[in-house]
């Protein structure tokens, strides 16, 4: 009996330290190492690649922005080939040298399609933008106890209370209190982040949960949500047609769009083989296709014309301020700041 | 597998006695002299272990302490500069407030795993021995499948449109779904069923050993059940009630993917921040400082354990 309980115990706490180590890599020549968030990128698209290169894609995946900045700055080039990070961070990626500039030649699909409005002079050498995510509000309008969202500040109406599913992060909350108190969303001032910070203990408290915002919207938990377009997207799919989500009408208050984009960093080891990864997801016919799966907002202009007309009209790109926006700027040293009021927020 | 209840165990024999008190595994008085030469046997039974945790034990621990003391990067990462500033930070009475939460969470975790795991562990060790080898089975089953996909399925089966709401206003229980999602009650259900097995575990095998002749003897002496049960059983497995308040409460203190999930990322608890500083907060050497913070507090309540319990009886299995 005790051996067998024993046996049982070790099994269970076994199990438990697989489930804790990581994935082994080994480096070939014909191997294409990724790190970038999960689920955000089509297993066709990769198997497609993998075909037409003859080689092996490895794909790891992070939890969180910071976990791709902690890699690149901890130097990753022995690691990893490519690496997803946001428009954020690029200032000072490219200033502390972790970045191999690019030879765009290489990568004549992105500069013949993707939109230089998004692909800015600044970081235009550095990096090939993916995908890009407006966070907006969308409410549920049979349910949520307001007539209309039309700007951040109703957010922390009392109405609201438990209302509420939010993406989470310091820089994606931050933003709009800066924004509702009418100060610039990459603010460095500490005072106006502590004002920021006092708006979101409000904010907070209408909070049901933060992450799974498209779930909760879907099973009722929640009526309204902050969140990305692509999720708002899967939730109108899922409500089906006449489904009553809305996405919020606003009138002034600008919003966050955020670019993820592959970088290379510095020293990376199979140059070669990126660079045709790079070129490969600015096709816009592979992209195209990629966005059936994936239906955000795509900065490769070209794909989107080619793309399905299911994408071209879907419901959750569907309002009228998609040029009055704001990007998240590299707020450099004072991100500390940030941290410091979005823990004394987490902890209450 | 299991000889305590196999008819010779029960034979008055002294020998055969002490086994049953588990006496063979007191170190022998009188070993010979050849057995003390040879260092193989304990190199081969201790060494792996040894090593194992000394490399990723011991040496990580001590890192971890290292790191508590360096000083955190503009970007996250650590900076090797000496400074006591994350233990200044922590010394805030926020994290105090934390703290006691965290504590308040666990406790009720593990009175929940003691208050049904007992009497379940009392039920199993009652049984005949294949019936509690099956139940002990059954009850580490749930085990065999990810933490995630257990955590995921309380979601599920609790969420607004979920099963269990559909029950309630199916038969008028309720007029509206209830909101069981992102509570502390949740988050208390997900605990204790995450820790049960490690309450009862050690709780059925102290029971386990419980001779039945000391209860024949205390009903013979006129003591009614109750009686018996507080003045013999439970002062004879509190070796095992004190071991599965260790393995629930100390784990229970510091975990983070239970509070993270069910409690929805809006109330914290100690490991919640331990695991943010390592993640969107990037303050390595706050996040060290908090581990070290959370080590010293466990330590403290095994060196208390110990006073008042006596290491040497716990029971693990």
């Amino acid at each position: 009996m005790k051996k067998a309980m024993a046996l049982g115990l070790s099994l269970v706490m076994g199990l438990g330290m697989l489930a804790g180590t990581a994935s082994a890599v080994s480096a070939e020549e014909t191997e294409l190492n990724i790190y970038m968030w999960g689920d955000y990128i089509s297993d066709d698209l990769i198997s497609g690649f993998e075909e037409a290169n003859g080689c092996k894609v490895n794909l790891s995946f992070m939890s969180d922005n910071a976990d791709a900045v902690n890699k690149l700055t901890a130097g990753a080039g022995s690691d990893y080939d490519l690496i997803m990070t946001c428009d954020a961070y690029m200032e000072s990626l490219i200033a502390g040298g972790y970045l191999e500039e690019l030879d765009i030649s290489k990568v004549p699909n992105a500069e013949a399609n993707l939109n230089k409005a998004y692909w800015t002079e600044d970081i235009h050498n550095y990096c090939v933008p993916y995908l890009m995510n407006y966070i907006y509000v969308v409410y549920n309008k049979e349910t949520c106890p307001l007539e209309e969202i039309t700007c951040y500040n109703d957010l922390i109406k009392p109405e609201l209370a438990g209302q509420i599913g939010s993406v989470d992060g310091a820089r994606n909350l931050f933003p709009i209190a800066l924004v509702a108190l009418g100060y610039d969303p990459n603010s460095r001032e500490e005072a106006e982040i502590k004002e920021a910070y006092e708006w979101l203990t409000q904010y907070n408290a209408n909070v049901l949960a933060y992450g799974s915002t498209e779930q909760n919207m879907v099973s009722g938990a929640v009526s309204v949500m902050f969140t990305y377009d692509g999720n708002t997207a899967w939730a109108m799919d899922q409500m089906g047609e006449d489904n009553p989500l809305v996405i919020a009408p606003f009138t002034e208050d600008p919003v966050q769009l955020g670019m993820d984009l592959y970088v290379m960093p510095k020293g990376a080891e199979h140059q070669e083989l990126a660079y045709k990864f790079l070129d490969y997801i600015c096709d816009p016919e592979v992209m195209a296709a990629n966005l059936v799966e994936f239906p955000y907002s795509c900065p490769n202009d070209a794909a989107v014309e080619a793309a399905s007309d299911e994408y071209k009209n879907s419901p959750a790109f569907d309002f009228d301020y998609k040029t009055n926006i704001f990007f998240q700027e590299d707020v450099g040293d004072a991100l500390p700041i940030y941290d410091q009021y979005y823990q004394m927020l987490k902890v209450g | 597998m299991d000889d305590n209840r196999t008819p010779k165990a029960q034979s008055s024999d002294q020998k055969k006695q002490n086994d049953q008190y588990g006496g063979r595994w007191l170190p022998e008085k009188s070993s010979s002299p050849a057995r003390k030469k040879s260092r193989l046997p304990l190199l081969a039974q201790a060494g792996p272990v040894s090593l194992w945790m000394v490399l990723f034990v011991t040496l990580p621990l001590l890192f971890i302490i290292y790191v508590s003391f360096m000083t955190r990067g503009t970007f996250g990462g650590i900076e090797y500069r000496f400074s006591v500033g994350s233990y200044e930070t922590i010394m805030d009475p926020m994290y105090f407030t934390v703290i006691l939460k965290s504590f308040r969470v666990a406790a009720v975790t593990t009175g929940l795993c003691l208050l049904f795991g007992y009497p379940l562990a009392y039920y199993i060790a009652r049984k005949p021995q294949e019936t509690a080898s099956r139940l002990i089975m059954l009850l580490m089953i749930p085990f065999w499948t990810n933490g995630m996909m257990r955590l995921n399925a309380w979601m599920l089966f609790f969420q607004v449109n979920g099963p269990v709401n559909y029950l309630l206003t199916h038969f008028g229980l309720t007029e509206k779904p209830v909101m069981f999602l992102y509570t502390d009650w949740l988050v208390n259900v997900g605990l204790f069923t995450n820790m049960l097995p490690f309450a009862v575990l050690p709780m059925y095998s102290s029971i386990e050993k419980l001779q039945k002749s000391l209860l024949e003897a205390s009903f013979d002496l006129g003591a009614g059940p109750a009686k018996t049960f507080l003045k013999i059983t439970l002062p004879l497995t509190f070796p095992g009630i004190f071991s599965a308040i260790i393995l629930t409460f100390i784990p229970a203190l510091g975990t983070y993917t239970v509070t993270d999930m069910l409690g929805g990322g809006k109330v914290l608890y100690i490991g919640n921040i331990i695991k943010n500083q390592f993640g969107a907060i990037r303050n390595w050497p706050l996040g060290a400082a908090l581990s070290v913070l959370l080590l010293v507090i466990t330590a403290l309540l095994i060196f208390l354990y110990s006073r008042f319990a006596g290491l040497e009886d716990m029971e693990v299995v």
